[in-house]
């Protein structure tokens, strides 16, 4: 009787081992891309990889070992019905409890060994990059300053900005935060940095192969923080020769999106036979002053636009009807603390909305009447 | 002594509301504490499924950021700390003075105290969503984000004033706790005849003693900044933003350990109990249980690897070194399993879902332990996959192990069990399928905390399916309040040791009497019923 019954749990249990055996081949079958990072694109991204790897093949040889132990223990050893004897009452081992003990900590040994290998690899900072790049991080968009070629771009909400950066060689990040933290992620590189006020990160990379990779901010940044992407446009040295000749063409850092009005220290009277009427706004604390402007129909505004967030850049646009509606003005954007004045044409009666393009939360009704 | 008696028939007033609004007995005070945080576990899971709801595609369909952003926040706030955190405090809370044979906890009115604190605490935070929006910046509120200039709300204000009253109840809590286990215990009941989970409370109400009041200090500090121009965390005015890091994680890293350890003494329990043997390796397991919680104080920094701010291969090592003690904790499980006659309760089958999701979520945190890899992989879903495999996989199959287990000795009845395999079954599945992909979606680059994401970056699919198994998530909470509600009406009677227990608590009546016993077996072991039960002599001094 008892033959029999240790009969069944047996094969029970050689056919719960022989599940996970399956499962783990199936696991190995097709584990070339579950579970995987996307193939790194730098040198340092490389490394990191491998330690992946490693790390995962390691992670998942315990689990499969472990889980095994879990499942054939609680078949082969589960209570038949009417079986009300008392197993024998082991209270332990010291033998085994030494053996599991010393393992694992053999296993995460080498295991930290590896990873600050690899850390001082990852982690390794140029003293004479080909290339710096000065990132800022803010409320919700990036800045990228090319100090040694004079080029600067920054990102609005309806157009990331691209870091190009020429590949095989030695480019330097240097992260600066405005305001609040930021991470620095370009998960094709494995790697992000936190962006930190008041500290500057600074981190190698070097890409391997061209293409254009998405980036994220990764640490919670505030409202807006799921827009604030960017890409990193890695090409050959030619192409990026060229970029820079092209940036450096262009007036920095470009964000009007209609012909550039004239901005000036004075109000100055425009020429026409109506009257400028005045109006300011004032951003602080990434917020305008006031939600509510109105101006005369038919007169052309001189409108006095204050920033004072000190370091955080804002600017002012005026859309028709809605903060997404078409744009009938746009100014520059600038950091704080600073002020610009600029001569806004006159705009027929109806509705607008002002709206800073950095800080989309920012916005306010003009009303034309 | 504040109480008088005013007539004769306050005793039969007393024995409805009034009762379980002054009550100082901890076993009422331990229900209350489960019920509360069973209360605040159905708003935490309700504020999830609004989370998972608005990412099953991209675009924002349901709500805007700043709502998003108002959800993921209260959503983790709320089941950090209004619900794993007291709903272990309720397990201790009921079952500690019975298992070390004590008529109450050391001091019942601060044990009521505690308890009151926190359903305060938690209309506080909650008020915020109808004061113009609840705190926002994330569980971990990073400063300078918190400070007022970039968070004016009253929300987050509101958000630290309940979450320095939840640190004082923990304290109060901390400290009953071990005085109640050091002074109150049964005769014979020596340190090393402590059961595993008095021991688990023990340890994680000393990582509470020290490591909440840094928190408090912390919260404190923020407090000043946002309302009374102070600069502790403003880096503008010569503050560090990553001291609100290291001041939060030194109490916060040891958080995941409260949060853990006493859900590992319910498994610690059931296991024995469910497989008819000793726990494999009593002392060390509680070794193991020190270690963590001494090790659980020199890893905060794994959090900060990529502020560029910390000495990182110091971190590494000891966050990589918390594993071995938890390592032994599994082997021991297992073995004591080995060679059992295990019975499958839904209490046990939970414990089984803890060991499975668990053993992953160790395994995934290790990943992290790797800095380069941290590098990858942290502030990614990879992240939250780890959190959940742990705290859901880990804490809260255990909880629901521990409600099915001591059920029968709270109310007398047992809750049915086909309804809680049903329970189980939908659980698991659902649990697996919502966090899974999770760590797919990590490696592949999504960041945690986003509303939306890009059509385009190959993230649909994973999170339809997170979002589908966090419905049946929400689902298999259903037959378990079906369960309770029919079982209270109705339930088997349990009486007073339905699953063959090993400890006190199965000695007495269920529900036991006000001061729980009238006469106690004699305690040689730490299984003094099961000792009394089988006659047999316990283990020789000293184990």
């Amino acid at each position: 009787m008892t033959r029999i019954a240790k009969g069944i749990p047996r094969g029970a249990s050689i056919a719960a081992l022989a599940a996970i055996a399956m499962l783990l081949v199936a696991a190995c079958g097709t584990g070339v891309s579950v579970l995987q990072p996307p193939p790194a694109a730098t040198e340092q991204g490389k490394a990191t990889e491998w330690l992946y790897q490693v790390v995962f093949i390691v992670g998942v040889v315990i689990f499969f070992f472990v889980e095994a132990l879990i499942v054939y223990a609680a078949i082969r050893y589960r209570r038949r019905k009417g079986d009300d004897s008392l197993p024998p009452q082991i209270h332990g081992n010291n033998v085994l409890e030494v053996i599991w003990t010393a393992i694992p900590v053999v296993i995460v040994a080498v295991l930290f060994v590896i990873s600050w290998q690899t850390l001082n690899t990852v982690d390794a900072v140029s003293a004479n990059p080909k290339l710096r790049i000065d990132v800022t991080g803010f409320q919700w968009q990036w800045q990228f300053t090319y100090p040694d070629q004079g080029v600067t771009l920054i990102g609005l909400p309806d157009k990331e900005p691209e870091l190009v950066v020429p590949v095989n060689e030695t480019v330097q990040v240097k992260l600066e935060s405005r305001d609040v933290n930021h991470g620095f992620y370009v998960p094709a590189f494995l790697f992000k940095r936190d962006v930190i006020p008041g500290k500057t990160n600074v981190f190698d990379f070097k890409a391997t192969e061209t293409g254009v990779f998405d980036g994220h901010c990764t640490q919670f940044c505030g409202l807006l923080h799921s827009k604030m992407l960017f890409k990193v446009r890695v090409v050959t040295q030619q192409d990026f020769d060229a970029w820079v000749a092209q940036a450096q063409a262009t007036p920095t850092p470009a964000p009007s999106l209609t012909p550039a009005p004239s901005a000036s220290g004075d109000a100055g009277g425009g020429g026409g036979a109506v009257q400028p009427v005045a109006l300011q706004l004032t951003a602080q604390n990434i917020a305008y002053d006031t939600s509510e402007l109105s101006a005369p129909a038919g007169a052309p505004i001189a409108l006095t636009f204050v920033n004072n967030d000190n370091g955080i850049p804002h600017d002012v646009a005026i859309r028709k009807d809605s903060p997404t509606g078409e744009e009938v003005f746009a100014g520059e954007i600038f950091p704080g603390v600073a002020t610009k004045v600029y001569d806004v044409p006159a705009l027929p009666a109806g509705t607008y909305a002002f709206v800073c393009t950095v800080h989309p939360n920012m916005t306010g009704t003009l009303t034309v009447q | 002594m504040a109480t008088t008696v005013l007539t004769p028939s306050t005793a039969r007033a007393r024995s409805g509301l009034y009762d379980w609004l002054t009550t100082t007995d901890h076993k009422k005070i331990g229900i209350l504490y489960l019920a509360s945080s069973f209360l605040f576990f159905l708003v935490g899971g309700i504020l999830a499924l609004l989370v998972r709801a608005e990412l099953a595609q991209p675009g924002l369909q349901y709500m805007g950021e700043s709502a998003y952003n108002q959800f993921f926040t209260m959503h983790a706030s709320v089941m950090l700390f209004l619900f794993v955190i007291p709903m272990l405090a309720g397990f201790g809370n009921y079952v500690v003075p019975l298992m070390i044979g004590a008529p109450d906890m050391a001091f019942p009115r601060i044990n009521a105290l505690s308890f009151w604190l926190l359903p305060l605490a938690g209309v506080i935070m909650m008020l915020g969503f109808v004061l113009g929006g609840a705190a926002a910046e994330g569980w971990t509120s990073y400063s300078p984000l918190a400070n007022s200039k970039y968070s004016p709300g009253v929300g987050t204000d509101l958000w630290i004033v309940g979450l320095i009253l939840i640190g004082t109840s923990s304290i109060l809590g901390g400290i009953n706790f071990l005085v109640t286990i050091f002074k109150m215990r049964a005769p014979g009941m020596t340190m090393f005849r402590l059961p595993i989970l008095v021991w688990t409370v023990l340890v994680t109400s000393v990582l509470v003693v020290l490591g909440t009041p840094v928190l408090t200090s912390a919260l404190i500090m923020l407090f000043i900044d946002r309302n009374y121009g102070g600069a502790f965390f403003d880096p503008a005015s010569g503050g560090s933003a990553v001291l609100w890091q290291n001041v939060f994680w030194f109490y916060s890293h040891p958080a995941v350990y409260i949060m853990i350890l006493p859900a590992m003494g319910i498994v610690s329990e059931i296991i024995p109990v469910f497989s008819r043997k000793p726990l494999f390796g009593y002392k060390a397991f509680v070794f193991a249980t020190a270690a963590i919680g001494a090790l659980g104080f020199s890893v905060w920094a794994h959090h900060m690897f990529t502020t560029g701010s910390v000495y990182l291969p110091f971190f590494s090592f000891m966050t990589f070194l918390i594993a071995v003690p938890t390592g032994v904790k599994m082997f021991n499980w297992i073995a004591t399993m080995w060679k059992g006659s295990i019975q499958f309760s839904s209490a046990m089958l939970f414990v089984l879902g803890f060991l499975t999701m668990f053993l992953i979520g160790g395994i995934n945190g290790a990943f992290s332990a790797s800095v380069p890899v941290d590098f990858a992989i942290h502030d990614t879903y990879w992240i939250v996959a780890h959190i959940h495999y742990v705290l859901f996989g880990g804490s809260v199959f255990a909880v629901f192990g521990g409600l099915f287990y001591w059920f029968p000795k709270m109310f007398g009845v047992k809750l049915n069990e086909g309804l809680g395999k049903l329970q189980f079954v939908i659980m698991f599945i659902g649990f697996n399928l919502t966090f899974f992909p999770m760590h797919e979606l990590g490696v592949a680059g999504m960041p945690r905390r986003i509303a939306d994401y890009s059509p385009m970056a190959g993230w649909n699919d994973l999170n339809l399916v997170a979002t589908i198994g966090s419905i049946l998530v929400g689902v298999s909470v259903l037959p378990f309040l079906w369960n309770v509600f029919v079982s209270l009406r109705s339930g088997e009677r349990a009486g007073d040791d339905p699953w063959e227990g090993n400890t006190l608590e199965w000695a007495t009546t269920s529900p036991p009497p006000p001061y729980n016993f009238d006469r106690l077996p004699e305690i040689r072991s730490e299984r003094p019923v099961f000792d009394q039960r089988h006659g047999l002599p316990g283990p020789a001094a000293g184990h």
